[in-house]
């Protein structure tokens, strides 16, 4: 290895990031503004992406940001930039106050009332000091093992390579109602991209870890073992013809079903009438078996944080019980709209999840099982393309995946499609995994769906 | 039978009256003090050095709920520096412009030649930045009022509410950057270059009956505040958005199965982008990822397919008159009747690649990503038939009116997604159809495109790729084509 010459960064000079927001607050309320929230990042980033052996790219930076939102006389204006010089910063201001007389006057503007509760960052264990402390040449080695072992199989032909990347972030958020809350947060993760098979019948896959603490990655045979086994299983795919067929969903795949259903009960998405879901709070939109919740005080999980872009404590939120849609996912503004509380899922101007996930619930069985249970389907392992309709709750995507034949894998299939709708899918989910990880802030175990159309041949 | 507007847009010609925007210094910067920092780049042994410097403002107009909801500015101020040494690659960034934060991020990125000493020195720079400029602009947008801007959000919005009762809700947003950039590299390039960009866009929901659709609409491009008199009025995005919106209550599933595809001209040049403009970018081909990597001069396709992508369209939302590397670009044949003839450059791949000539395709989203090769204007060049014959073929199939997005992995099989569609009878244009997902492989589509119309358009100037969590502007275009079969992803 080569990578001696590689720098440390120095250490971290101590930064006033709240002092900074601190500052603009109190000129934004010189300026005329009624409210003000500014909130200040400051990151650092290291990636190291290795292929075929070698060290193809290093990246190691630091970078800050500040965003104000100013409320004048019920209007609202925003700003934002990676120049933190203080006049750039102050000119922002200015400007903010007075672009806010060209907005309209709207009632619902306004900052969350400061709450009673606070959530303590320590308790949610989202930063992890190892990080900081890592050797480049530690993570460098640690990409490149797990590369190494996945090229080892001879099915591999080639590699998209392999990377590891880990960010420490420092935020601040200071309000005019007096709120400030500051927080460090690390991330770190480590993958490995395959492919398989010749030039015109290649199939590619992988597989990533990604944590808050380094000690909790898996390890790169691990990472290396399930790269190597999702991609080469789908060597020498077929085809199959146009049918409606029971579909059974991976963990992976049911992370993208629950963060379309995130976009759908998002309270901002609600109040704009751009979701199938609206209108349905208290309603039944789901089967028995389906149970989502939201939950960002998960100690150590990747969605989790202590207070949310409105300064609202973050919670746990049942989402659906049973089947039921309980709660939107709002903001304080879109709650506001709604005439519902806010759920503390602020995010920059939007709503973001915590821990958004299907809980298994006591009817979970192993996903081995499910796929003995079922006579003739389709396991669905990756999907190509977009294809979610949040407005009518419409899925159309490419699939790639697995058929079942008489509950057991009997070939893989690819250049085939999978439709249905959300609202037919949370109804038709007739067996939940006892699978559930929490990979990413989105997440959910192995489910299900009686069925859907297969488009093929 | 509905109407199919391709919405194209056509750039305002060139006029004596349009001159290049004011380049402003940021960085304040000397000469001396670049050579400085490529110096401490190349202090670790790599071969070639490079400074990337941005200075970008956007301005934002968001309307909702019959309101000017939110009105927002944004700076972004960085450099971004490179370092190459072999097949490695360092990078290193950083949004302070003081010198010794420059000169830290220098050695951060030098350090990937893991050398003791300099084996190259920067040459001396010499400042290459063009005289002329291809964002044709009478009325910059960065020097407009805010109140101008917001006229215009409001002409959008107010045409989709009105266009009919059951819109129930609309949302128009604006957004507007201009970018400062300044390039230097260790082989003595300098060049700095002005962007301007513009953009309206426009998202209409209809309701009856307890059903609720959406339609939507944009435009823009690296022009000024003209283009919304001359080229796409915002009364047109509105209405755009609403009608379809409003067609796709009526819409009926898609079907599903493969079936005989026409796609509608402009918009449907995704196909293009996903299906070919992506895998001949240089570096899938260099690290043999890309179906076509062993294909160069091979025929892959029908004779009727001839593809290029070319920055240099005046105005345009991908073009430039450099790109984010310094090289002037140029109009790159990809296919040329049905053969793989070339590929997208960037300066690393092509090093890598022998000396391959540089095609000026070397972008990335920021100063904090280093560039990789990417799509700018992609399009196939018009044929022969006329468009009503092309439909008029088809006895039963489907008509792809409007696109939103697609996918493509490098073994070729690609997805795109369909906003609206219509089923084909009798080689007319029956009920509108509702979103699906087409899936096919390249190699295979290539080979069934069976008839090319002479009505090459661009579509909706408002398209965006993102490759490797890279975001850049990109237009992409096409003629009427129709595809002897493709799998269609509805239900049945």
């Amino acid at each position: 290895m080569r990578a001696r010459g590689i720098i440390k960064p120095g250490p971290a000079q101590a930064p006033p990031l709240r002092d900074v927001a601190e500052s603009l607050i109190a000129y934004a309320r010189r300026c005329g503004a009624d409210e003000a929230e500014v909130s200040v990042v400051d990151g650092r980033e290291f990636n190291v992406d290795v292929r075929r052996g070698r060290v193809e790219t290093l990246v190691e930076a630091g970078s800050r940001s500040a965003g104000v939102r100013v409320i004048k006389d019920k209007r609202t204006a925003s700003a934002s930039s990676s120049d933190l010089d203080p006049k750039t910063l102050r000119r922002l201001v200015r400007n903010a106050v007075r672009r806010a007389e060209l907005g309209s006057p709207d009632e619902y503007a306004g900052l969350a009332p400061m709450a009673k509760e606070r959530v303590d960052p320590a308790g949610l264990d989202l930063y992890d000091p190892a990080i900081a402390g890592l050797d480049s040449r530690a993570k460098i080695a640690l990409a490149r093992e797990t590369e190494r072992i996945a090229l080892r199989d001879k099915r591999i032909t080639n590699s998209y390579g392999a990377s590891f990347g880990s960010n420490e972030i420092r935020s601040v958020l200071a309000l005019s109602n007096g709120f400030v809350g500051e927080y460090a947060q690390t991330y770190c993760g480590l993958g490995v991209g395959l492919q398989a098979g010749g030039t015109d019948d290649r199939v590619e896959d992988s597989w990533s870890s990604s944590k808050r603490h380094f000690g909790d990655l898996e390890t790169p045979k691990a990472i290396a073992r399930r790269a190597v086994e999702r991609t080469v299983r789908q060597l020498r795919p077929r085809r199959v013809r146009t049918q409606n067929v029971p579909v059974i969903f991976e963990p992976t795949q049911t992370a993208w079903l629950l963060g379309f259903l995130f976009g759908c009960v998002a309270g901002t998405a609600v109040y704009r009438k751009a979701t199938f879901l609206a209108g349905r709070l208290g309603t039944r939109i789901g089967n028995g078996r389906v149970t989502v919740v939201d939950d960002a005080l998960i100690p150590g999980a990747l969605g989790s944080h202590p207070y949310d872009s409105d300064g609202l404590p973050c919670r746990r939120t049942v989402v659906m019980a049973k089947g039921v849609l309980e709660s939107y996912l709002c903001n304080h503004y879109a709650a506001r709209k709604l005439g519902l509380e806010s759920t503390g899922n602020a995010d920059g101007g939007g709503v973001g999840p915590g821990n958004f996930y299907l809980e298994p619930g006591e009817g979970a069985v192993p996903p081995g099982d499910i796929i003995a249970g079922t006579k003739r389907g389709l396991l669905l392992i990756r999907t190509l393309g977009h294809g979610l309709n949040p407005v009518t709750g419409d899925i159309s995507r490419g699939a790639f995946g697995l058929w079942i034949e008489d509950g057991e894998i009997a070939y893989p299939v690819s250049e085939v499609t999978v439709s249905g709708n959300l609202g037919g899918v949370l109804e038709g989910i007739e067996a939940v995994g006892d699978d559930l990880e929490f990979h990413s802030p989105i997440t959910g175990p192995t489910i299900k769906v009686a069925e859907m159309t297969v488009a093929g041949q | 039978m509905p109407k199919i507007a391709p919405l194209s847009s056509i750039p305002p010609p060139a006029r004596s009256s349009v001159r290049p925007l004011t380049y402003v210094d940021h960085f304040r910067l000397s000469a001396a003090d670049l050579r400085a920092a490529l110096g401490a780049a190349l202090s670790s042994g790599g071969d070639f050095a490079e400074i990337f410097m941005e200075h970008r403002s956007y301005d934002f107009i968001t309307m909702e709920e019959d309101i000017v909801k939110e009105t927002a500015e944004a700076v972004s101020l960085g450099i971004g520096i490179r370092v190459i040494r072999g097949d490695r690659t360092g990078f290193g960034y950083t949004n302070d412009l003081a010198m010794d934060k420059i000169r830290q991020a220098a050695l951060t990125a030098a350090a990937i030649a893991a050398g003791r000493t300099a084996r190259t020195l920067p040459r001396p720079l010499r400042d290459r930045t063009r005289a002329s400029s291809r964002y044709l602009l009478r009325r910059p947008a960065s020097g407009a009022s805010l109140r101008r801007k917001i006229g215009l959000v409001r002409e959008a919005y107010g045409a989709a509410l009105d266009y009919d009762p059951r819109i129930v809700k609309v949302k128009a947003h604006y957004s507007d950057s201009l970018r400062h950039i300044l390039i230097a590299n260790s082989e003595g390039l300098l060049v700095r270059d002005t962007r301007p960009m513009v953009k309206l866009v426009c998202a209409a929901i209809a309701e009856a009956n307890g059903r609720r659709e959406s339609g939507y609409c944009g435009g823009g491009g690296r022009t000024g505040l003209e283009y919304f008199d001359e080229t796409l009025e915002p009364r047109a995005i509105g209405a755009e958005a609403a009608r379809e919106a409003m067609l796709l209550l009526e819409a009926v599933d898609a079907p599903a199965g493969e079936m005989p595809i026409v796609l509608a001209p402009g918009h449907s040049g995704v196909l293009i982008h996903e299906a070919v403009g992506h895998l001949l970018e240089a570096d899938f081909n260099r690290k043999r990822t890309s179906i076509f990597w062993n294909k160069m001069g091979r025929k892959v396709g029908s004779e009727l397919v001839t593809i290029y992508d070319d920055p240099t369209i005046p105005s345009f939302r991908g073009s430039y008159n450099v790109d984010d590397e310094g090289t002037p670009p140029r109009k790159t044949l990809l296919v040329e009747k049905g053969v793989v003839r070339g590929l997208l450059q960037d300066r690393l791949s092509s090093r890598l690649m022998g000396g391959a000539a540089l095609t000026g395709h070397g972008r990335r989203q920021d100063y904090s990503h280093w560039p990789l090769p990417r799509m700018a204007n992609t399009y196939i060049a018009a044929g022969d038939d006329a468009p009503e014959d092309i439909l008029r073929s088809v006895g039963r199939g489907f008509y792809v009116a409007s696109l939103a997005g697609g996918q493509v992995e490098d073994s070729g099989k690609f997805t795109f997604s369909v906003s609206l569609g219509y089923l084909i009878e009798d080689g007319k244009l029956a009920a509108p159809v509702k979103q699906a997902t087409l899936i096919g492989t390249n190699i295979d589509v290539l080979r069934r495109i069976d008839r090319v119309g002479s009505d090459l358009a661009f579509g909706l100037p408002t398209g965006t790729c993102s490759k490797e969590g890279q975001d850049v502007p990109v237009t992409d275009g096409c003629p009427t084509l129709r595809i002897e079969r493709m799998t269609v992803g509805g239900r049945t």
